[in-house]
């Protein structure tokens, strides 16, 4: 037989595992207050802890429940909205020597009401008045027909063949109020210029 | 024995406590997985390759690989949402280095090869010019999502009579036509400068959109007090600044990009002139910021569209964006290749449920055919195209260098 066997205790040492003479079998642990009023109270406290974790799942539950997205936030007005030119309109009574009228469409196709709050044009030579008087509200899907008139104050100040004259028109909705700018085509560019140059064109022979 | 008692006790409690536990925990686990959606990148069995022709090199590849990471970002919504039933589709990404000839041959490449049924790209209007008859002779539909030159779709002679010349091309970016003249209106009036320097690089787009502006600036009053053509391929603009300084200009106007706009505006103001530089959507990109340097305060540029960050339909192209952690940026024209993209997937989608489900035999005609009449709401936002080919969502907007940033100071649409 060969091999080593386990090393037996040795004087001074002793095993582990070997109880201490003397020592108590098992150490009675000792209870605290919590111990002895959870003896007590045994049921209930079970019945708590249950329903504290039901209540923590049902809490999660509903947390975490499937929810339709929130409504997206309305997109800015400009993206909205159309401008577009109807053609030259009668002068309203009243009005100027060298004034010219001409009526646009504003189109709100999607989202909530959007209203016109101005309308302006770029050049200094020009004041504009509108009917009827803004603001105009115009809801999705609705349209509103503008008639605006523009009055030359300054000839030399006034592009009299602009290619692609615009408006600037303000915005508003429940997003933003912007200012943007309607480029409103050919027909517009040819209407405004030849209003501009046969009245400029005509101050500029009578001398004034 | 009280601790023998003790310990029932505990081991009752414990294993209800734990019964509890195990039952609300599986309960939750239950009710995490209900809306598990394991998501695929496999759409099907028939691989569709869109190509997308930009300058993945050189000076001009921040757009080129905003474009390209944008297409790759469409191609892989499609698939993972199944867009097309048993179509997968993929992107074959070629570099042109903005060059007219490289663009061409990647033109003959996506042609020779029978999968590709639709491209995307190219960035510069040259390179377009290239590529059109190549594509159009092979009934390949070709959508670009920065193109601006009028006469790519419209013909040469667009400003008097307009023609189209290639049925198979197409753009999501409006044209220069709109741009130069909107561009003019601005520095004319709201920027009230009058007397501007206009320089241009000779090539398609920058002389396009150059003569654009003139023609509108000088029809609101404005004076050139000069003009001139640089090459591309220096850096050295001395000469240039100096006549810009002697000229008495308050403005240029540079029809060309950003690689030569930034270090040719930078040379005009350390010469002395003080001068607000203006431009095209071609340099309407950081790079141009950091090229001219802190004197670009005030600069001025036009792009097309929205500002996408303005967008409520470009807020998942940013997230999704990001998300996918593409190293470079979107840039100007990311949303715009996104929509290309997107075009000629539903082209792909209208072709396919009209033929049972399958490709037909004649399938890149049939797409050409289907992206004239495709409608949808795209990042950039209504995505659909007019006669010419051209974008029907005609919106501009005017950026100013603020704070070192491009930043948007005026928006406007044609509705003409």
């Amino acid at each position: 037989m060969s091999g080593v066997g386990p090393v037996e205790p040795g004087e001074g040492t002793r095993a582990w595992d070997a109880p201490e003479p003397g020592a108590p079998l098992l150490a009675a642990p000792r209870r605290g207050r919590l111990a002895r009023l959870y003896a007590r109270r045994r049921r209930s406290v079970l019945v708590t802890a249950i329903a504290a974790v039901l209540l923590a799942g049902g809490g999660y539950l509903y947390a975490t429940r499937p929810q339709e997205p929130p409504p997206a936030a309305a997109v800015y007005p400009s993206l909205v909205v159309d401008v577009g030119y109807l053609g030259e309109e009668p002068l309203p009574a009243g009005a100027s020597r060298g004034a010219f009228s001409f009526a646009v469409k504003v189109t709100t196709h999607s989202g909530p009401p959007v209203t016109v709050l101005r309308v302006t044009q770029p050049y200094s030579g020009i004041s504009l008045s509108s009917a009827p008087r803004l603001p105009v509200r115009t809801a999705a899907g609705s349209s509103h027909k503008i008639v605006i008139t523009m009055h030359v104050t300054e000839c030399a100040n006034v592009p009299q063949n602009a290619g692609l004259p615009f408006l600037d028109v303000t915005l508003r909705n429940t997003r933003a109020m912007q200012v943007h700018s309607f480029i409103l085509g050919e027909r517009y560019a040819h209407d405004l210029s030849e209003a501009l140059r046969t009245y400029c064109g005509s101050e500029a022979a009578s001398g004034v | 024995m009280p601790g023998k008692g003790l310990l029932i006790v505990r081991q009752r409690s414990l294993i209800a406590i734990t019964a509890a536990l195990a039952a609300g925990a599986l309960t939750l686990t239950a009710c995490g997985s209900r809306d598990d959606d394991s998501g695929s990148d496999s759409g099907g069995g028939t691989t569709v390759v869109i190509g997308v022709d930009a300058p993945l090199t050189g000076d001009l590849s921040a757009l080129g690989l905003g474009i390209k990471n944008s297409a790759d970002l469409a191609v892989k919504t499609a698939n993972k949402d199944k867009v097309v039933d048993g179509i997968t589709f993929k992107i074959e990404a070629l570099d042109d280095q903005a060059q007219p000839s490289a663009g061409q041959q990647n033109a003959t490449s996506f042609v020779a090869n029978k999968d590709v049924l639709g491209v995307v790209g190219p960035l510069n209007s040259s390179v377009a010019e290239s590529m059109q008859k190549v594509f159009d002779d092979a009934k390949l539909v070709e959508v670009s999502p920065a193109n601006t030159g009028p006469a790519l779709s419209q013909g040469a002679d667009w400003q008097t009579n307009k023609v189209r010349t290639y049925k198979s091309y197409f753009r999501t970016a409006t044209t220069d036509a709109i741009q130069g003249p909107f561009a003019a209106q601005y520095v004319f009036n709201d920027a009230k400068k009058k007397n501007v320097f206009v320089i241009d690089d000779k090539k398609t787009y920058g002389a396009g959109l150059a003569g654009t502006f003139t023609d509108e600036f000088k029809k609101l009053g404005g004076k050139v007090v000069g003009t001139e053509h640089i090459d591309p391929d220096t850096k050295d603009f001395s000469a240039v600044a100096t006549k810009v300084k002697n000229s008495g200009a308050d403005a240029v106007y540079y029809g060309g990009e950003y690689p030569q706009a930034g270090p040719l505006a930078k040379q005009i103001k350390d010469a002395g002139a003080k001068i607000t530089f203006a431009g095209g959507d071609a340099i309407y990109s950081p790079e141009y910021i950091k090229l001219a340097g802190s004197g670009s305060k005030g600069d001025i540029s036009t792009s097309v569209g929205a500002p996408i960050e303005e967008l409520a339909s470009a807020k998942e192209f940013i997230a999704n964006y990001e998300a996918e952690g593409y190293k470079e940026a979107y840039e100007a024209y990311g949303g715009y290749a996104y929509d290309s993209v997107w075009a000629i997937i539903e082209a792909v989608k209208k072709v396919v449920e009209d033929n049972d489900g399958e490709l037909p035999s004649d399938a890149r005609a049939k797409v050409t055919e289907a992206v004239q009449n495709v409608s949808f709401d795209g990042v950039t936002g209504k995505v659909s195209f007019d006669e010419y080919g051209d974008t029907t969502n005609k919106q501009l907007t005017v950026y100013s260098v603020e704070n070192g940033v491009w930043t948007p100071v005026k928006s406007g649409t044609y509705t003409g």
